[in-house]
């Protein structure tokens, strides 16, 4: 508080009040909103509305190619993931059987549908005891002929022949399959024939069994007599008394593939996620130490030449070999050999940058490393990071097609996308080569959509793109 | 650049050092039936009396010293399953030069094609050829080599009826595993040639060759591809590690008597000797490549000066 008033303060007073009138009068809180963004103002002023991630993903959309691996690769990956909640879904490790002859039901062709053959109504079938309220097991075989047996053709068909055989009568196939001998004439019926191979009379000229096996119907659609039926409807025979299709087809032991399929893909995306993570990790966290400490330069850089100098694949074998084969044992021999090159790059971009001003500005503010290497640093290789990542999974997952092909990898008890190709491989030219050509398909499609996307989200990530 | 050559030896030597050490540790952490024939049939007496000899009751380092020892005349221990007795060494002299002969044809053959590929790429930018390399490329380094090479195998023999399996002296055998090994780095060079050479077309000594009216094949030929292709030569090494492993699953597959399908042989029959001895005889292929590539790049292109690579180290 001051005493008395100099006379400058009493000029200068009214002054400042005539000043801050007038500053009121000029400047006003309307001057103070934020004003929406202008291109041309923009320009005018140095400023623009860049941002770094929404350029990104600008450019990353612009990619249709890309564009459309990952939107099936997030379906791919989602459809792994809900598939054993869905309905009608086997087992992946279950070996289906028939429920009568107790047989593994191997190498089934995939189909959409386990209905093997429509029997239209009124058709008359064999009944086979089988003990289910719902279902009933039938085939239309009722008799069958041994081979080199005599019996009568009664009518001859270029598929089917009519026969009467031990007081039987019905059809037989007339094809390359059963090699029926006949006479010169064989429209001469009827008159005695044998064949070389044992034949199945079946009641219609139309095969409903599985190769000789029973089928399955539901009981309401028949009406039963003792051991014989008569359809009362149009029935579907069906592979199982169930519903269920081999989308897939099975494998020789009778598993249903496209369970096994989706649970290989399971772990195979697992093995190459995991793999993919603790590489990065590791990789990160090495490469900022070797790049930023200066006095472990010298050793991590020994180090990474030692290892360097051996193939991948060597440690892979030997890791693997070490070790019992499980799927920790492939995430680790991957992850023993996959850090390297993610701590070389990190550690390449740490050292160019390290020393910029903003980095000793920092420094100088009194930040910590820490602080520094997670705020300054790292930001910038987040594009090659994720390049990184994107494509040790498809490594990862190659990596282990290899290690199950030399006898390494996962047991048949755990599906993977290697040990399926692994074992489709003995399929490959016999008509089951479908066993290796699911899981190939859907390898190929992860594989190449996670190299395509990470290779496209790199160069939109490269500010170099960006206009 | 003696000194330089000798620091580098130096180095690697030391590396061989490690790796073998290392390995010869972690082969010895195996189930000891890897080193007997017919271990079930064994009597517990007979067992140790096989492991005392072999000296694998002795120190983990007195092994060693004796490992090296051993090493140092040629003698890399005997076969305990694979071939029962016979020495490593011999097994392996038999068998090495087929497969050393097989990968130095691929790499010729990844040359012959990747060059060509790559170029034809730079030129024909955004047109067939580049679309054609592009497919290609992403084709053969997403989809795991051991996928395709089962596809090239059967499709080979059932459509161009080339023979499924290997025979030594039958020229159409030798097809289909030098072409499938050879895939991995024909795309890997055209893949780096065409990079280098859009870089390089992209400079201004480029321009002003075409300002001046040099027809454009010369300024491909004369100076785009001559410049990068010096920097092409740092891959050798690399593809090097690429058929040394790609040969691994080849010669398995095709049944070829060479090293690679050796070490799968070994790896399902438990051999320990002969997996020590493979795994070591691999990583010293890796170490000898790394030098050549270095070495290769100093005698190729006089610019490069050794000092200033060590400085940037």
């Amino acid at each position: 508080m001051k005493l008395f008033k100099r006379p400058k303060d009493q000029i200068a007073a009214p002054l400042e009040q005539g000043v801050s009138a007038e500053i009121a009068r000029l400047v006003t809180d309307a001057d103070f909103v934020v004003a929406p963004y202008n291109p041309d103002e923009g320009e005018r002023g140095g400023y623009s509305n860049y941002s770094y991630w929404g350029s990104t993903f600008r450019s990353f959309f612009k990619d249709k190619v890309a564009l459309v691996f990952l939107i099936t690769l997030v379906a791919l990956l989602l459809f792994t993931i809900i598939q054993p909640l869905l309905p009608q879904q086997f087992e992946a490790n279950v070996i289906i059987d028939h429920p009568l002859t107790k047989r593994q039901m191997s190498n089934v062709a995939p189909a959409w549908t386990n209905v093997i053959v429509e029997a239209p109504a009124g058709t008359a079938l064999v009944v086979h005891p089988f003990d289910n309220d719902l279902w009933a097991a039938v085939d239309n075989i009722v008799a069958s002929v041994k081979a080199r047996k005599e019996f009568t053709v009664l009518e001859y068909g270029d598929e089917w022949c009519r026969i009467a055989y031990d007081g039987a009568e019905g059809y037989v196939r007339n094809d390359f399959t059963t090699k029926i001998k006949f006479p010169e004439d064989p429209l001469a019926t009827p008159y005695a024939a044998k064949s070389n191979f044992a034949l199945n009379v079946y009641t219609t000229p139309a095969d409903m069994s599985n190769k000789g096996d029973a089928l399955f119907v539901l009981k309401r659609q028949l009406a039963i007599d003792g051991d014989t039926a008569v359809t009362t409807e149009r029935a579907q025979l069906r592979l199982l008394p169930d519903t269920r299709p081999f989308l897939f087809g099975t494998n020789s032991a009778g598993q249903d593939l496209w369970a096994k399929v989706w649970s290989g893909t399971r772990t195979s995306l697992f093995i190459g996620v995991t793999v993919a993570a603790l590489q990065s990790l590791i990789g990160i966290l090495i490469g900022v130490l070797w790049g930023y400490v200066k006095a472990l330069d010298r050793l991590l850089t020994e180090i990474y030449n030692v290892i360097d100098n051996i193939p991948t694949t060597i440690v892979l074998i030997l890791v693997s070999y070490i070790m019992r084969p499980s799927v920790q044992t492939l995430i680790l021999a991957m992850t023993v050999t996959g850090w390297v090159g993610m701590a070389r790059f990190v550690r390449n971009q740490v050292v160019i940058i390290r020393d910029r001003d903003y980095n000793l500005a920092s420094r100088c503010l009194g930040n910590s490393t820490a602080r520094i290497i997670t705020r300054n640093l790292l930001p910038y290789l987040v594009s090659v990071i994720m390049l990184r990542l994107a494509l040790a999974v498809p490594g990862a997952i190659g990596s282990e097609v290899f290690i199950t092909y030399i006898g390494l990898g996962l047991p048949l008890s755990v599906p993977s996308l290697g040990n399926l190709i692994n074992e489709g491989r003995k399929m490959i030219s016999t008509s089951q080569s479908y066993q290796l050509v699911f899981p190939t398909i859907i390898l190929s499609v992860i594989t190449i959509a996670f190299y395509i996307i990470g290779n496209a989200f790199a160069d939109a990530a490269d500010p170099k793109n960006h206009l | 650049m003696t000194k330089y050559i000798l620091k580098r030896l130096g180095t690697s030597l030391l590396t061989l050092l490690i790796i073998l050490t290392v390995v010869f540790i972690l082969v010895r952490q195996m189930p000891i039936e890897g080193y007997f024939d017919n271990f079930d049939k064994l009597d517990q007496a007979v067992i140790n009396a096989r492991l005392q000899q072999l000296g694998l009751r002795d120190p983990i380092l007195v092994q060693l010293k004796d490992f090296f020892v051993r090493l140092l005349h040629g003698d890399l221990g005997q076969s305990a399953r694979y071939s029962v007795g016979v020495p490593i060494t011999a097994i392996i002299a038999n068998k090495a030069p087929l497969s050393i002969r097989m990968g130095v044809i691929s790499m010729a053959l990844s040359l012959l094609l990747g060059i060509p590929l790559g170029a034809a790429m730079a030129r024909s930018k955004s047109g067939f050829w580049d679309k054609f390399g592009t497919v290609f490329i992403v084709f053969v380094s997403a989809v795991p080599s051991a996928v395709y090479y089962i596809y090239i195998q059967s499709f080979g023999s059932s459509l161009l009826g080339f023979p499924m399996l290997f025979s030594r002296d039958d020229w159409r055998t030798w097809i289909l595993p030098v072409f499938s090994m050879s895939l991995g780095n024909t795309a890997y060079y055209a893949m780096w040639l065409r990079r280098y050479m859009v870089d390089e077309m992209n400079k201004d000594y480029v321009r002003l060759a075409r300002a001046k009216g040099v027809k454009n094949s010369e300024i491909t030929m004369r100076h785009v591809f001559r410049n990068s292709f010096v920097p092409m030569i740092q891959y050798i090494p690399t593809s090097l590690l690429y058929t040394v492993s790609g040969s691994i699953y080849i010669e398995s597959l095709y049944s070829v008597p060479g090293m690679g399908g050796l070490l799968v042989d070994v790896i399902t029959r438990q051999d320990n000797p002969m997996v020590q001895a493979l795994v070591m005889i691999y990583s010293c292929i890796g170490i000898v490549g790394m030098i050549l590539g270095d070495l290769l790049m100093v005698v190729i292109d006089p610019r490069i000066s050794l000092k200033r690579k060590e400085s940037a180290r």
